[in-house]
Protein backbone atom coordinates (compact mmCIF):
# COMPACT_ATOMS: atom_id res chain seq x y z
CA UNK A 1 0.00 0.00 0.00
CA UNK A 2 1.38 3.53 -0.94
CA UNK A 3 1.57 5.99 1.24
CA UNK A 4 -1.07 8.46 -0.69
CA UNK A 5 -3.19 5.07 -0.13
CA UNK A 6 -2.65 4.70 3.64
CA UNK A 7 -3.44 8.38 4.02
CA UNK A 8 -6.78 7.92 1.55
CA UNK A 9 -8.00 5.52 4.23
CA UNK A 10 -7.37 7.44 7.01
CA UNK A 11 -9.61 10.54 5.18
CA UNK A 12 -12.10 8.42 5.07
CA UNK A 13 -12.05 6.44 8.36
CA UNK A 14 -11.68 10.52 9.72
CA UNK A 15 -15.12 10.95 6.93
CA UNK A 16 -16.92 8.59 9.24
CA UNK A 17 -16.56 10.11 12.90
CA UNK A 18 -13.61 7.20 13.76
CA UNK A 19 -10.97 8.87 14.00
CA UNK A 20 -8.70 9.83 17.62
CA UNK A 21 -8.00 13.29 18.12
CA UNK A 22 -4.18 13.13 17.54
CA UNK A 23 -4.84 10.21 14.49
CA UNK A 24 -6.62 14.10 13.20
CA UNK A 25 -4.26 15.87 14.03
CA UNK A 26 -1.34 13.89 12.19
CA UNK A 27 -3.75 13.77 9.58
CA UNK A 28 -4.06 17.70 9.30
CA UNK A 29 -0.62 17.74 9.27
CA UNK A 30 -0.17 15.69 6.46
CA UNK A 31 -3.01 17.22 4.40
CA UNK A 32 -1.51 20.39 4.55
CA UNK A 33 1.95 19.76 2.99
CA UNK A 34 0.16 17.10 0.86
CA UNK A 35 -1.96 18.55 -2.44
CA UNK A 36 -2.46 15.07 -3.28
CA UNK A 37 -4.41 14.24 0.14
CA UNK A 38 -6.01 17.76 0.00
CA UNK A 39 -7.45 16.99 -3.01
CA UNK A 40 -8.66 13.26 -2.26
CA UNK A 41 -10.28 14.47 0.93
CA UNK A 42 -11.93 17.11 -1.39
CA UNK A 43 -12.97 14.40 -3.38
CA UNK A 44 -14.83 12.45 -0.35
CA UNK A 45 -16.00 15.49 0.77
CA UNK A 46 -17.82 16.49 -2.25
CA UNK A 47 -19.10 12.49 -2.93
CA UNK A 48 -20.59 12.21 0.49
CA UNK A 49 -22.22 16.13 -0.09
CA UNK A 50 -23.99 14.44 -2.84
CA UNK A 51 -24.82 11.22 -1.07
CA UNK A 52 -26.68 13.11 1.43
CA UNK A 53 -28.34 15.84 -1.21
CA UNK A 54 -29.62 12.30 -2.88
CA UNK A 55 -30.88 11.03 0.10
CA UNK A 56 -32.90 14.07 1.15
CA UNK A 57 -30.59 14.83 4.05
CA UNK A 58 -28.53 18.11 2.71
CA UNK A 59 -27.60 19.11 6.14
CA UNK A 60 -26.24 15.76 7.55
CA UNK A 61 -23.21 15.86 9.14
CA UNK A 62 -22.17 12.10 8.40
CA UNK A 63 -23.31 8.97 6.47
CA UNK A 64 -22.48 6.54 8.42
CA UNK A 65 -20.99 2.89 6.48
CA UNK A 66 -23.60 0.23 6.23
CA UNK A 67 -20.83 -2.67 7.68
CA UNK A 68 -22.19 -5.55 8.14
CA UNK A 69 -19.20 -8.04 9.95
CA UNK A 70 -19.38 -11.51 9.68
CA UNK A 71 -20.45 -12.26 13.13
CA UNK A 72 -23.18 -10.36 12.78
CA UNK A 73 -23.98 -11.95 8.91
CA UNK A 74 -23.59 -15.23 10.41
CA UNK A 75 -26.18 -14.44 13.96
CA UNK A 76 -28.75 -12.83 11.26
CA UNK A 77 -28.57 -16.19 9.19
CA UNK A 78 -28.87 -18.24 12.21
CA UNK A 79 -31.57 -16.33 13.35
CA UNK A 80 -33.42 -16.21 9.54
CA UNK A 81 -32.92 -20.26 9.27
CA UNK A 82 -34.49 -20.70 13.10
CA UNK A 83 -37.30 -18.72 12.38
CA UNK A 84 -38.21 -20.64 8.95
CA UNK A 85 -37.40 -23.90 10.70
CA UNK A 86 -40.10 -22.51 14.03
CA UNK A 87 -42.45 -21.50 11.50
CA UNK A 88 -42.18 -24.46 9.07
CA UNK A 89 -42.94 -26.62 12.54
CA UNK A 90 -45.94 -24.30 13.67
CA UNK A 91 -47.70 -24.36 10.24
CA UNK A 92 -47.08 -28.56 10.24
CA UNK A 93 -48.68 -28.81 13.42
CA UNK A 94 -51.91 -26.40 12.80
CA UNK A 95 -52.03 -27.23 9.20
CA UNK A 96 -50.35 -30.52 9.05
CA UNK A 97 -48.43 -31.66 5.37
CA UNK A 98 -48.62 -35.03 3.16
CA UNK A 99 -47.73 -37.21 6.18
CA UNK A 100 -44.27 -38.77 7.65
CA UNK A 101 -43.69 -41.99 5.35
CA UNK A 102 -44.31 -42.85 2.36
CA UNK A 103 -47.86 -43.34 0.78
CA UNK A 104 -47.32 -47.00 0.15
CA UNK A 105 -46.50 -47.40 4.30
CA UNK A 106 -49.72 -46.06 5.06
CA UNK A 107 -51.28 -48.19 3.07
CA UNK A 108 -52.80 -51.79 3.77
CA UNK A 109 -50.96 -55.20 3.69
CA UNK A 110 -52.14 -58.73 3.10
CA UNK A 111 -49.79 -61.07 4.59
CA UNK A 112 -49.88 -64.84 5.21
CA UNK A 113 -49.50 -65.66 9.14
CA UNK B 1 -62.90 -70.34 -13.71
CA UNK B 2 -66.24 -70.27 -12.04
CA UNK B 3 -66.71 -71.77 -9.19
CA UNK B 4 -68.41 -75.03 -10.24
CA UNK B 5 -68.77 -77.35 -7.16
CA UNK B 6 -71.85 -78.24 -5.29
CA UNK B 7 -73.80 -75.39 -3.34
CA UNK B 8 -71.54 -73.91 -0.76
CA UNK B 9 -71.55 -70.89 1.71
CA UNK B 10 -68.32 -68.95 2.13
CA UNK B 11 -67.72 -68.07 5.92
CA UNK B 12 -65.33 -64.46 6.30
CA UNK B 13 -64.08 -65.00 10.06
CA UNK B 14 -62.01 -61.85 11.30
CA UNK B 15 -60.54 -61.30 14.59
CA UNK B 16 -59.10 -57.68 15.38
CA UNK B 17 -55.62 -57.45 17.47
CA UNK B 18 -53.92 -54.52 19.14
CA UNK B 19 -50.22 -55.29 19.69
CA UNK B 20 -49.50 -52.65 22.80
CA UNK B 21 -45.95 -53.15 23.82
CA UNK B 22 -45.64 -57.04 24.95
CA UNK B 23 -49.60 -57.22 25.52
CA UNK B 24 -51.75 -58.51 22.60
CA UNK B 25 -55.44 -57.84 23.55
CA UNK B 26 -58.66 -59.10 21.10
CA UNK B 27 -60.07 -55.74 19.44
CA UNK B 28 -63.27 -57.51 18.35
CA UNK B 29 -64.58 -60.92 16.43
CA UNK B 30 -67.14 -61.35 13.89
CA UNK B 31 -68.29 -63.49 11.33
CA UNK B 32 -70.07 -62.90 8.15
CA UNK B 33 -71.64 -65.86 6.35
CA UNK B 34 -73.76 -65.73 2.64
CA UNK B 35 -73.45 -67.08 -0.72
CA UNK B 36 -70.22 -68.00 -2.34
CA UNK B 37 -70.33 -64.55 -3.82
CA UNK B 38 -70.56 -62.85 -0.99
CA UNK B 39 -68.12 -60.19 -0.04
CA UNK B 40 -67.30 -58.91 3.73
CA UNK B 41 -67.39 -54.85 3.98
CA UNK B 42 -65.02 -54.27 6.87
CA UNK B 43 -64.57 -51.38 8.28
CA UNK B 44 -61.61 -50.02 10.75
CA UNK B 45 -61.81 -46.71 12.43
CA UNK B 46 -59.48 -45.12 14.86
CA UNK B 47 -59.19 -41.52 15.60
CA UNK B 48 -57.10 -40.20 13.05
CA UNK B 49 -58.04 -43.23 10.64
CA UNK B 50 -60.95 -44.61 8.94
CA UNK B 51 -60.09 -47.28 6.44
CA UNK B 52 -62.97 -49.43 4.67
CA UNK B 53 -62.46 -52.03 2.66
CA UNK B 54 -64.49 -54.59 0.15
CA UNK B 55 -62.45 -58.19 0.30
CA UNK B 56 -63.99 -60.41 -2.11
CA UNK B 57 -62.83 -64.05 -3.15
CA UNK B 58 -62.40 -65.44 -6.43
CA UNK B 59 -62.40 -69.77 -5.71
CA UNK B 60 -60.37 -72.06 -7.69
CA UNK B 61 -59.75 -75.65 -6.55
CA UNK B 62 -57.28 -75.76 -4.57
CA UNK B 63 -56.86 -72.15 -4.00
CA UNK B 64 -58.82 -68.69 -4.12
CA UNK B 65 -57.43 -64.89 -4.82
CA UNK B 66 -58.69 -62.63 -2.18
CA UNK B 67 -59.08 -59.20 -3.57
CA UNK B 68 -59.65 -56.28 -2.00
CA UNK B 69 -60.92 -52.50 -2.53
CA UNK B 70 -59.71 -50.38 0.11
CA UNK B 71 -60.96 -46.36 0.94
CA UNK B 72 -58.99 -45.21 3.26
CA UNK B 73 -59.39 -41.74 5.03
CA UNK B 74 -57.01 -39.88 7.04
CA UNK B 75 -56.04 -37.15 8.85
CA UNK B 76 -54.15 -35.12 6.88
CA UNK B 77 -54.44 -31.48 9.56
CA UNK B 78 -56.06 -28.77 9.90
CA UNK B 79 -57.09 -26.02 7.77
CA UNK B 80 -56.51 -22.05 8.31
CA UNK B 81 -59.68 -22.00 10.18
CA UNK B 82 -59.22 -25.07 12.24
CA UNK B 83 -61.26 -27.08 10.67
CA UNK B 84 -59.82 -30.83 9.91
CA UNK B 85 -58.33 -31.68 6.54
CA UNK B 86 -58.57 -35.75 5.67
CA UNK B 87 -56.76 -37.23 2.79
CA UNK B 88 -58.43 -40.10 1.24
CA UNK B 89 -56.98 -43.06 -1.07
CA UNK B 90 -58.63 -45.58 -2.73
CA UNK B 91 -56.31 -48.81 -3.79
CA UNK B 92 -56.50 -52.11 -4.38
CA UNK B 93 -55.02 -55.51 -3.45
CA UNK B 94 -54.70 -58.83 -4.63
CA UNK B 95 -53.00 -62.18 -2.72
CA UNK B 96 -53.35 -65.58 -3.90
CA UNK B 97 -53.90 -67.98 -0.69
CA UNK B 98 -54.63 -72.14 0.01
CA UNK B 99 -57.79 -72.29 1.68
CA UNK B 100 -56.03 -73.21 4.89
CA UNK B 101 -54.52 -70.10 5.46
CA UNK B 102 -55.16 -67.84 7.58
CA UNK B 103 -54.33 -63.74 6.33
CA UNK B 104 -52.79 -61.22 8.82
CA UNK B 105 -54.42 -57.81 6.98
CA UNK B 106 -52.61 -54.96 8.57
CA UNK B 107 -55.33 -52.03 7.39
CA UNK B 108 -52.90 -48.67 8.69
CA UNK B 109 -49.87 -50.37 6.55
CA UNK B 110 -47.09 -52.11 7.89
CA UNK B 111 -45.88 -51.10 11.16
CA UNK B 112 -42.14 -49.94 11.78
CA UNK B 113 -39.82 -52.49 13.45
CA UNK B 114 -39.52 -50.70 16.82
CA UNK B 115 -43.79 -49.92 16.79
CA UNK B 116 -45.09 -50.49 20.01
CA UNK B 117 -48.76 -50.15 19.24
CA UNK B 118 -49.64 -52.23 15.93
CA UNK B 119 -53.39 -53.46 14.81
CA UNK B 120 -53.98 -56.38 12.06
CA UNK B 121 -56.84 -58.41 11.19
CA UNK B 122 -56.63 -62.17 11.30
CA UNK B 123 -58.85 -63.63 8.56
CA UNK B 124 -60.42 -67.09 7.99
CA UNK B 125 -62.23 -68.23 4.72
CA UNK B 126 -63.57 -71.40 4.87
CA UNK B 127 -66.50 -73.25 2.93
CA UNK B 128 -69.56 -75.62 4.10
CA UNK B 129 -72.99 -77.26 2.68
CA UNK B 130 -75.21 -74.08 1.89
CA UNK B 131 -77.66 -76.48 3.94
CA UNK B 132 -80.78 -73.88 1.84
CA UNK B 133 -79.87 -70.58 3.71
CA UNK B 134 -79.98 -68.06 1.09
CA UNK B 135 -79.48 -65.01 2.63
CA UNK B 136 -76.43 -63.44 3.83
CA UNK B 137 -75.93 -63.09 7.90
CA UNK B 138 -73.20 -61.23 10.00
CA UNK B 139 -72.09 -60.69 13.70
CA UNK B 140 -70.25 -58.58 15.30
CA UNK B 141 -68.47 -58.28 18.80
CA UNK B 142 -66.78 -55.22 19.61
CA UNK B 143 -64.43 -55.51 22.88
CA UNK B 144 -62.48 -52.23 23.02
CA UNK B 145 -64.21 -48.94 22.38
CA UNK B 146 -61.43 -46.96 21.21
CA UNK B 147 -62.06 -48.45 17.80
CA UNK B 148 -64.97 -48.65 15.78
CA UNK B 149 -65.01 -51.95 13.77
CA UNK B 150 -67.92 -52.38 11.41
CA UNK B 151 -68.62 -56.10 9.35
CA UNK B 152 -71.01 -56.61 6.55
CA UNK B 153 -72.01 -59.23 4.45
CA UNK B 154 -72.29 -57.74 1.03
CA UNK B 155 -74.10 -59.72 -1.69
CA UNK B 156 -76.01 -58.55 -4.81
CA UNK B 157 -79.31 -60.49 -4.41
CA UNK B 158 -79.88 -63.33 -6.97
CA UNK B 159 -83.77 -62.84 -6.43
CA UNK B 160 -85.75 -60.53 -3.96
CA UNK B 161 -89.11 -60.99 -2.61
CA UNK B 162 -91.41 -58.08 -2.55
CA UNK B 163 -94.55 -57.23 -0.78
CA UNK B 164 -96.96 -55.09 -2.47
CA UNK B 165 -100.20 -53.52 -1.23
CA UNK B 166 -102.00 -50.94 -2.55
CA UNK B 167 -104.05 -48.64 -0.39
CA UNK B 168 -105.76 -45.47 -0.03
CA UNK B 169 -106.82 -43.72 2.88
CA UNK B 170 -107.87 -45.94 5.78
CA UNK B 171 -108.87 -48.66 3.32
CA UNK B 172 -106.30 -51.25 1.77
CA UNK B 173 -105.60 -53.95 -1.01
CA UNK B 174 -104.42 -58.15 -0.19
CA UNK B 175 -101.22 -58.20 -0.18
CA UNK B 176 -99.01 -59.75 -2.50
CA UNK B 177 -95.86 -60.90 -2.30
CA UNK B 178 -94.26 -61.80 -5.72
CA UNK B 179 -90.17 -63.37 -5.91
CA UNK B 180 -88.70 -61.54 -8.64
CA UNK B 181 -85.53 -62.03 -10.47
CA UNK B 182 -83.15 -58.39 -10.86
CA UNK B 183 -83.64 -58.04 -14.82
CA UNK B 184 -85.22 -61.18 -15.10
CA UNK B 185 -89.06 -61.41 -17.32
CA UNK B 186 -91.49 -58.71 -15.82
CA UNK B 187 -94.44 -59.76 -14.23
CA UNK B 188 -98.33 -58.63 -14.46
CA UNK B 189 -100.33 -58.66 -11.62
CA UNK B 190 -103.76 -56.69 -9.95
CA UNK B 191 -103.81 -55.06 -6.99
CA UNK B 192 -107.16 -53.24 -6.08
CA UNK B 193 -108.63 -51.17 -2.76
CA UNK B 194 -112.23 -51.19 -4.78
CA UNK B 195 -112.68 -54.54 -5.81
CA UNK B 196 -114.79 -52.62 -8.86
CA UNK B 197 -111.91 -50.56 -9.57
CA UNK B 198 -108.78 -53.10 -10.07
CA UNK B 199 -105.13 -51.78 -11.31
CA UNK B 200 -103.01 -53.92 -13.84
CA UNK B 201 -99.57 -53.49 -13.38
CA UNK B 202 -96.38 -55.04 -14.51
CA UNK B 203 -93.47 -55.19 -12.37
CA UNK B 204 -89.63 -55.85 -13.13
CA UNK B 205 -87.14 -55.67 -10.83
CA UNK B 206 -83.58 -54.32 -12.04
CA UNK B 207 -80.08 -53.23 -10.45
CA UNK B 208 -79.84 -49.32 -9.66
CA UNK B 209 -78.26 -46.78 -11.55
CA UNK B 210 -74.27 -46.75 -11.10
CA UNK B 211 -73.36 -45.63 -7.93
CA UNK B 212 -71.97 -41.77 -8.67
CA UNK B 213 -68.73 -41.95 -6.37
CA UNK B 214 -66.10 -44.10 -6.41
CA UNK B 215 -65.94 -44.76 -2.87
CA UNK B 216 -69.77 -46.32 -3.18
CA UNK B 217 -68.43 -47.77 -6.15
CA UNK B 218 -65.12 -49.65 -4.51
CA UNK B 219 -66.85 -50.88 -1.40
CA UNK B 220 -70.31 -51.92 -3.40
CA UNK B 221 -72.58 -49.34 -1.02
CA UNK B 222 -75.42 -50.25 -3.13
CA UNK B 223 -75.25 -53.99 -3.40
CA UNK B 224 -78.14 -55.04 -1.91
CA UNK B 225 -80.40 -52.15 -3.54
CA UNK B 226 -82.93 -53.16 -6.28
CA UNK B 227 -85.37 -50.84 -8.04
CA UNK B 228 -88.83 -52.09 -9.05
CA UNK B 229 -89.65 -50.10 -12.40
CA UNK B 230 -93.84 -50.55 -12.66
CA UNK B 231 -96.06 -49.38 -15.17
CA UNK B 232 -99.90 -50.06 -16.20
CA UNK B 233 -100.04 -51.80 -19.84
CA UNK B 234 -101.98 -49.44 -21.88
CA UNK B 235 -101.20 -46.38 -20.17
CA UNK B 236 -98.52 -43.49 -21.96
CA UNK B 237 -97.53 -42.47 -18.45
CA UNK B 238 -93.24 -43.40 -18.21
CA UNK B 239 -92.78 -46.24 -15.76
CA UNK B 240 -92.98 -45.06 -11.94
CA UNK B 241 -89.31 -46.65 -10.16
CA UNK B 242 -88.69 -47.33 -6.55
CA UNK B 243 -85.45 -48.41 -5.24
CA UNK B 244 -84.67 -50.04 -1.47
CA UNK B 245 -82.55 -51.99 0.02
CA UNK B 246 -83.43 -55.55 0.94
CA UNK B 247 -84.26 -54.14 4.99
CA UNK B 248 -88.13 -55.14 5.29
CA UNK B 249 -88.67 -51.45 5.52
CA UNK B 250 -92.29 -50.69 3.23
CA UNK B 251 -91.24 -47.82 0.89
CA UNK B 252 -94.75 -45.98 -0.96
CA UNK B 253 -94.88 -44.69 -3.92
CA UNK B 254 -97.95 -42.24 -4.97
CA UNK B 255 -99.76 -43.31 -7.81
CA UNK B 256 -101.96 -40.84 -10.29
CA UNK B 257 -105.61 -40.86 -9.09
CA UNK B 258 -105.12 -41.16 -5.57
CA UNK B 259 -103.77 -44.97 -4.57
CA UNK B 260 -100.56 -45.40 -3.06
CA UNK B 261 -98.43 -48.47 -3.71
CA UNK B 262 -96.54 -49.62 -0.56
CA UNK B 263 -93.63 -52.00 -1.32
CA UNK B 264 -91.20 -54.18 0.97
CA UNK B 265 -87.98 -55.26 -0.16
CA UNK B 266 -87.02 -58.18 1.52
CA UNK B 267 -84.30 -61.24 0.98
CA UNK B 268 -86.34 -64.76 -0.58
CA UNK B 269 -86.76 -67.24 2.44
CA UNK B 270 -84.80 -70.17 2.85
CA UNK B 271 -86.00 -72.88 0.61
Amino acid sequence: MSDHERWAREIEVELDGDLTLAEQAALARHVAVCPTCAGTRASHLELRASLARASGHPRAKIIPRQVLRGRTLALLTLLAALAGAGGGWLAHARWGGPGSGGLEASRATIDIR
Amino acid sequence: MAWQGPAARLTYGVRVLLRNGADTSVVGTGEVTGPMETGLRLGVHSDSTDVDMLLNTFPEPDSFTLSGDFVATRLAGASRRGLPVYEQDEYRRHRRLAWTDTVRLHPFGTPRARARRELWVELRVTTAAAGGITRPSERVDLRDSTFDLTLEAVARPRRATVLLALVRGDAGSVPLQVDLVPDGIPRTLDLAVDPALPHHFELRLTPPEPARTARERALALDADVVCLRLNEPGSTTAANVLCGRLNNVARRLALPGGDTLVATFVWPAAR
